[in-house]
């Protein structure tokens, strides 16, 4: 069984543990410069105002007082992040962090419950999964202040299922059931994880518009609309793990990348070179899907002979939101160094992008904000044509900057930063 | 000869130091005032409501949400959207957050009202130099 664990709101969750005023009002946080709406409170949406709705429509609600806005703090979220995977780490065989919000775990069963097969069985680790995942929901919360919902199923595609009905569930908690057949029939296709709108005019085309359609769905049929990718999710939806893929290449939402060493790596330079490397390979994706990061996370986990092991994580900020493989390695290398510490044995280390914004898209937005550095853009269009066309990795970044940017994103709004800066702590009387 | 071999820096051979079988890792502050990191926070003190209890302006508290408040504990709770730092009490009057200063008054937590609880205090740092 695999469980999704996903914060709620996440980024307003993480501004109303400093500020609770906020609180049970119409919060959203607004994209990079802040241009547009790209998390929101419960309380915001049902006000009916959509995910990126652009700021500047919406500014005289918040004169009035109806609005409250916050810049992205993806200094307060990477941290807040690393919490909530490091309690996962304790609880949980493994973790596999998605996205700044969200990350898979395998939950550990009890031995004396996963023996035998019998209907009785399933049942007991269906409850077992439920208790589990009420105490893991109630600790998130406590000991860092966020909501999050939970969903398990067999495979990932299933758990993230699960998890979109365990948030509008009271107890935030889904197991879901051995037969999904009537929660699969009563979900769009194109809402599967890993699916997407632009397949929907084929999919409808061969009569699949549910979840259940595409899981019923003859491979060929399936295969001839989207491919082997489609096919996976086909086999996910049945139950059948085929998305092993830590990269998830089909999933503009997540961009990550992280591997364990065969053997562990003892070295600043070995930590770097693999931080490094994959930072390039995350980048790639990100200029594959037209996407710019504001900043990421980079973690190392060390090594523990028995498995698993402590995570160190840096939160790193880019001068701006870039695509640049140079520009991001120029800000990690500096953080690299915190997570080294001589004489220990790392197991693995990845790094995860957050702040992710179409190219143009959110400049567009704000016809104040300066216009976008370009030059970057072609430079490794041209450098991810000749990896592509030669291997990957022929054509790589000396890790040396273009010199200091001459602007910072705009945050007009920022929240202080109490997890990360000594001098913006949270005061108490 | 031989005993100038033994000094030299580039032979690695030789007798071990005697001190290193007693090498440990320098003390850490962090190990010893932070438990559970994950829940662990740290918050600035502003003025003198708890300087009773040696919580002084400017100091520095450790904070641990990890742990659930028992009467008499120093916290951090927020009221009416500010956050606070006073003693928790709680008994058959009810629950209640109190300074330790006589300056300040107390805070009594209005019956069928939940305490917006942060934290519980674990430490209380107080530099000298370098405030």
């Amino acid at each position: 069984m695999i469980g999704l664990v996903d914060v709620n709101n996440c980024f307003v969750s993480c501004e109303r543990v400093f500020n609770r005023s906020l609180v049970g009002r119409p919060v959203a946080v607004l994209s990079n410069n802040d241009g547009c709406c790209v998390a929101r409170s419960n309380e915001f949406k049902a006000l009916g105002i959509a995910m990126g709705t652009p700021y500047f429509q919406l500014k005289n609600r918040e004169k009035s007082g109806e609005l409250v806005f916050c810049s992205s703090n993806y200094e307060l979220y990477g941290d807040m992040s690393r919490r909530l995977i490091s309690i996962l780490r304790e609880e949980a065989l493994d973790v596999e962090q998605y996205s700044i919000d969200e990350a898979f775990i395998c939950p550990p069963i009890p031995a004396d419950k996963v023996r035998g097969n019998r209907e009785e069985g399933r049942e007991e680790i269906a409850a077992w999964l439920l208790d589990y995942g009420k105490r893991l929901r109630a600790k998130i919360l406590r000991w860092i202040g966020l909501p999050c919902g939970i969903g398990f199923a067999p495979t990932k595609t299933l758990a993230k299922i699960a998890d979109h009905i365990a948030k509008k569930r009271p107890e935030g908690v889904f197991v879901l059931p051995d037969d999904p057949t009537d929660i699969l029939a009563s979900l769009p296709a194109d809402e599967v994880w890993g699916v997407g709108r632009r397949l929907v005019v084929k999919l409808r085309a061969e009569q699949i518009f549910t979840a259940k359609d595409l899981r019923d769905a003859p491979d060929d049929v399936i295969r001839s609309v989207g491919g082997v990718v489609l096919l996976r999710t086909a086999l996910e939806l049945r139950g059948v793990p085929s998305n092993e893929d830590k990269d998830y290449d089909a999933d503009p939402d997540s961009v990550s990348c992280s591997r364990s060493f065969g053997e562990p790596v003892t070295t600043l330079d070995g930590l770097a070179e693999s931080l490094a490397s994959f930072t390039a390979q995350a980048a790639t994706k990100l200029r594959k899907h037209s996407l710019l990061a504001a900043g990421c996370n980079v973690y190392a986990q060390i090594f523990h002979s028995g498995g698993g092991g402590d995570f160190l994580g840096r939160t790193v900020m880019f001068p701006t939101p870039t695509d640049a493989t140079n520009e991001m390695l120029k800000a990690i290398r500096e953080e690299v160094d915190a997570l080294f510490i001589p004489g220990t044995r790392y197991r693995k280390t990845g790094v995860v992008f957050f702040g992710l914004e179409k190219v143009g898209t959110a400049r567009q937005l704000d016809l104040f904000s300066p216009v976008e550095k370009s030059e970057a853009s072609p430079l490794y269009k041209a450098i991810d044509s000749l990896n592509k066309r030669y291997g990957k990795g022929k054509v790589f970044s000396a890790a040396e900057g273009l010199g200091e940017r001459s602007w910072k994103m705009k945050r007009t709004k920022l929240s202080k930063r109490p997890t990360t800066r000594w001098d913006e702590l949270m005061t108490v009387r | 000869m031989s005993s100038k071999a033994k000094i030299s820096r580039s032979v690695v051979a030789g007798f071990p130091s005697p001190a290193e079988q007693y090498q440990e890792p320098p003390l850490d502050l962090n190990e010893l005032l932070v438990k559970r990191p994950a829940a662990t926070f740290f918050v600035r003190v502003q003025g003198d409501s708890m300087i009773g209890e040696g919580i002084h302006d400017g100091d520095l508290l450790v904070v641990d949400r990890s742990l659930r408040p028992a009467s008499g504990d120093v916290i951090i709770a927020c009221v009416d959207g500010d956050f606070t730092v006073k003693t928790y009490r709680r008994d058959k009057d009810g629950v209640r957050l109190e300074p330790a200063n006589p300056d300040f008054p107390v805070i009594q937590i209005k019956p069928g009202h939940q305490l917006d609880y942060f934290g519980k205090v674990t430490a209380c740092i107080h530099r000298f130099v370098g405030k």
